[in-house]
């Protein structure tokens, strides 16, 4: 049943979702640096970021650039909404790792059931960014929206790391996650980097979802499995490497890619689960190996 | 502060009035449930499987202070096994559930012999991805599960020629297997097995020093809880009659989650106590039947925060089972 | 016999040394210390003798079997029970309970027992109750059988530990600073619990800072600095021995001069 002649352009396709669980995994990344925590609401960000923009887009008429700032911003906004509202709370009462995970989860489903009532289950999509056919190399064909997702992907990387090492917030936060007891010895307002680390972490899952949407669709409920497929990034790549992580997810990407050629679509998800558990089993640091 | 406690043993401990509420709430809902039957006692009914499957959770989470969130798994395991072999193989209910409980037990110690190992947020993923899985097998092993579609047709309970049909037989038979298992868990709880389990909960290392072997007591306690999550799941199918993927998916465990917080993590009543009042309070706003895991996930979030220990903890303090 | 024999134990942090091919035995009878100057691999020292981790080198050995590098719940069993510098209670049971699951080497009864009690569990749980009853009593605790452990004030909460310890039955009993964190008068009760433990004949291993406790309680003392035993002898003669003052003074610390009273 598999038809291996299929696999170079699998294997394209395959980097392009890649990317997108790359950005998801460096969301992890983020918040996980920042506080420890592992936000189990990062889903939401990627379903909504996709969510907002078609519905900006398509029912009130904005055009797609401004439409996707728009629940960018949208997003990372509610990113610190969440950090105040749930997260807080519990990291003030020392609340333990599984309580934290479990309210995020909760929160997830929170946003998740919102926006089922707000829009309907219908799957939605938008248009590619850029409507012209395919550029072709050989047998494999390349859509202008997967050199968005990849271009865009490398961008936002390539940001995220002179944010990281040239600002002073990105160092900043840096330190945190190297000691965050250290960090606020020093004045680094730890509390201020935590909502950063939310907003930072929720539009990287906004920019992820506006990026993926023209190539799949969104729904409600698209959120739990993207959060899991970024997960996996960041735990192949070693959880707590923002940029392993974005390699956890290309790997990732084309190794599901594969496993539908292999096994056929319906098993993408067991596939890239079993990937978890395997690494979960045998090798929990990742590749690179786990930060600190 | 008591003066003399040496001479009250243990055992005849005078039981308190408050301690008695919690079993005095559940008998009057499920007496309740009894005289009016109907649809009260099919929503009463749910509940007590729901309580079957969180004094599980209980066990593990409450009592040996692990983290899983792939319990659901183990409930698809049982339900399933019942399903298929009692209506597409003609299996009496009985068998088929012993043998169900059996499956997941099994799976149970495969995947937690390596996953027990995990901390942290590397275990609550990993338990999380096993229950993901298992969603998805259900999903896509149309031969046997038929997918989406669900299986239907499935007998009610019975042993031989006795078949529980009724909704007041239903309530009668739930009500003997839940108050069997909190017996049982109310037994664990005060036993040398539950003491241990206790201390692996308050320090892994503290008891590993007083010669507990830590490994074996977390998966024993993981193979209790699967058991009776397959409990709960082939009880699920014989009372429903249909078994669909959709039954045991993540909608499964914010509710359990959130019934186990709401009764009280850790105690032995909680469990009963919480899946009662999560199942019914629903119940009041049919109507809004999309806001159901609005108002599950909201209250588990509340919850957290403020009541950390249960509801029955924002009455009395420092409240201990 | 010697309780316990370690033999060119060693053990690397990368390339950090923090035990250095220490060497040293403990008798069956009295109370032995090990001091030394903060971070001198004392407590590094206890873990690889409890199993918590596996030494780099070294042959450890218990009443003449190894256990070096055995798992901490075997070498619990073989007799060899520890307490931790920061106390670590289970706070959700009661005082009496925290002694319960410290007897839990006592018993036998499994989940069979737990939910049929039979005869033979019942009788065994009475056995273990008053035992841990009676340790309640030695420990001066018998009034708060029925408090949440975490209720205790820290003094008491040290008393429980040493108590949980001791019901598991131990043969030697390692005690990592016991008196950190308690008044003069508390210390003064410990210490002679502590004797007590070791008239009863179980051997006890204590690293302890507390230096009168050291001076009042401890038959011998082996000092490490750097990881390296330095001096070993009877409190009397480690006291003069000058590389152990030079390692405390070389730390800024009087530590080994007459301690002072009150």
């Amino acid at each position: 049943m598999a038809d291996w002649s299929y696999v170079p352009q699998v294997l394209v396709s395959g980097l392009g979702i890649g990317c997108v669980y790359g950005l998801i995994g460096i969301g992890f990344c983020v918040i996980y640096n920042a506080s420890g925590i592992v936000n189990f609401a990062q889903g939401a960000f990627v379903m909504l970021g996709g969510m907002i923009t078609q519905v900006l887009f398509a029912r009130n008429g904005v055009s797609l650039p401004v439409a996707a700032l728009i629940a960018i911003l949208a997003v990372a906004t509610l990113g610190v909404v969440i950090e105040r509202i749930v997260v807080r709370p519990l990291w003030n009462r020392k609340a333990t790792m599984f309580v934290m995970i479990l309210a995020t989860l909760a929160a997830q489903i929170v946003i998740e059931r919102l926006t089922l009532i707000a829009v309907g289950d219908q799957p939605k999509t938008l248009p590619v960014f850029t409507d012209r056919p395919p550029l072709m190399i050989g047998s494999v064909a390349l859509g202008y929206q997967l050199i968005w997702i990849v271009g865009g992907s490398l961008a936002i990387v390539g940001l995220l790391a002179a944010f990281f090492s040239l600002t002073k917030t990105g160092k900043a936060m840096r330190a945190c996650s190297i000691n965050r007891e250290a960090a606020a010895l020093q004045g680094i307002p730890v509390s201020r980097m935590l909502a950063l680390a939310f907003a930072l972490s929720a539009a990287l899952g906004a920019i992820a979802g506006i990026l993926i949407t023209p190539t799949q669709y969104t729904a409600f409920n698209v959120g739990v499995p993207f959060a899991i497929s970024g997960f996996i990034a960041a735990i192949v790549g070693g959880f707590g490497r923002p940029f392993g992580a974005f390699l956890g997810g290309l790997l990732l990407g084309l190794l599901q890619a594969l496993a539908i050629v292999g096994f056929g679509a319906g098993l993408k998800n067991v596939a890239a689960l079993s990937v978890l558990l395997l690494f979960l089993f045998i090798r929990p640091s990742g590749i690179l190996g786990a930060a600190k | 502060m008591t003066i003399s406690p040496s001479i009250t043993s243990p055992e005849r401990r005078p039981i308190r009035l408050v301690g008695l509420l919690p079993w005095l709430f559940a008998a009057a809902v499920v007496g309740y449930a009894m005289v009016v039957g109907g649809y009260a006692a099919t929503v009463v009914s749910f509940a007590l499987i729901y309580a079957v499957f969180v004094t599980g959770l209980n066990l593990f989470m409450g009592f040996a202070a692990q983290v899983s969130f792939g319990q659901n798994a183990f409930a698809a395991i049982g339900g399933y096994m019942s399903a298929v072999l009692t209506a597409s193989h003609g299996w009496g209910p009985l068998p088929a559930m012993v043998l169900g409980i059996a499956a997941a037990v099994l799976a149970a110690a495969i995947v937690g012999f390596p996953a027990l190992r995990l901390k942290g947020h590397y275990l609550a993923m990993g338990t999380l991805a096993i229950g993901l899985i298992t969603y998805e097998i259900t999903v896509e092993w149309q031969s046997v599960t038929q997918g989406y579609m669900g299986i239907s047709g499935i007998p009610p309970f019975g042993i031989g020629p006795w078949e529980v049909t009724s909704d007041r037989g239903q309530l009668v038979l739930l009500s003997l297997v839940v108050a069997a298992c909190t017996f049982a868990a109310g037994r664990i709880r005060r036993s040398r097995f539950g003491r241990a389990l206790s201390a692996v909960a308050g320090s892994e290392e503290a008891a590993t020093a007083l010669g507990i072997a830590v490994a074996r007591y977390k998966l024993v306690a993981f193979l209790l809880s699967a058991g009776f999550a397959a409990l709960a799941g082939s009880l699920f199918v014989h009372i429903v009659g249909y078994v669909s993927p959709e039954v045991f998916g993540l909608h499964m465990v914010i509710v359990t989650f959130t019934m186990l917080y709401v009764g009280g993590i850790g105690t032995v009543a909680g469990p009963l106590v919480g899946a009662l009042i999560v199942s019914l309070l629903p119940e009041t706003f049919r109507a809004f039947k999309d806001y159901q895991d609005l108002a599950y996930g909201a209250a588990l979030i509340l919850l957290l925060i403020y009541a950390p220990r249960g509801l029955a903890s924002l009455f009395a303090p420092r409240g201990r089972s | 016999m010697n309780r316990l024999r370690l033999e060119g134990v060693t053990r690397r942090f990368g390339g950090l040394v923090a035990v250095d091919d220490v060497s040293f035995e403990v008798p069956a009878d009295g109370v032995t210390a090990v001091i030394g100057p903060n971070g001198a691999g004392k407590t590094t020292l206890f873990n690889l003798i409890s199993g918590f981790l596996p030494p780099s080198a070294g042959r450890i050995t218990f009443e003449g079997n190894d256990i070096t590098g055995r798992p901490p719940a075997e070498i619990a069993r073989a007799g060899l029970v520890r307490t931790f510098q920061l106390v670590k209670l289970f706070e959700d049971l009661s005082v009496l309970d925290n002694v319960k699951v410290g007897c839990h080497l006592q018993g036998r009864a499994g989940l069979f027992a737990a939910l049929f009690r039979p005869a033979s569990a019942r009788r065994e749980e009475q056995a273990l109750d008053a035992r841990a009853r009676d340790l309640l009593a030695f420990a001066g605790l018998a009034a708060m059988a029925d408090e949440p452990a975490a209720a205790l004030p820290y003094g008491r909460q040290r008393m429980l530990e040493l108590a949980r310890a001791m019901a598991a039955g131990p043969r030697l009993i390692l005690l990592d600073e016991p008196a950190a964190g308690l008044n003069t008068e508390e210390s003064a009760a410990l210490s002679r619990i502590i004797r007590r433990i070791a008239d009863e004949g179980t051997s006890v291993l204590l690293i302890e800072h507390d230096m009168t406790l050291v001076m009042n309680t401890a038959e011998r003392v082996v000092v490490v600095d750097f990881g390296r035993k330095i001096a070993q002898g009877t409190p009397a003669e480690v006291r003069v021995d000058p590389a152990v003052i030079a390692a405390y003074l070389g730390t800024g610390k009087p530590a080994m001069q007459e301690p002072p009273h009150g």
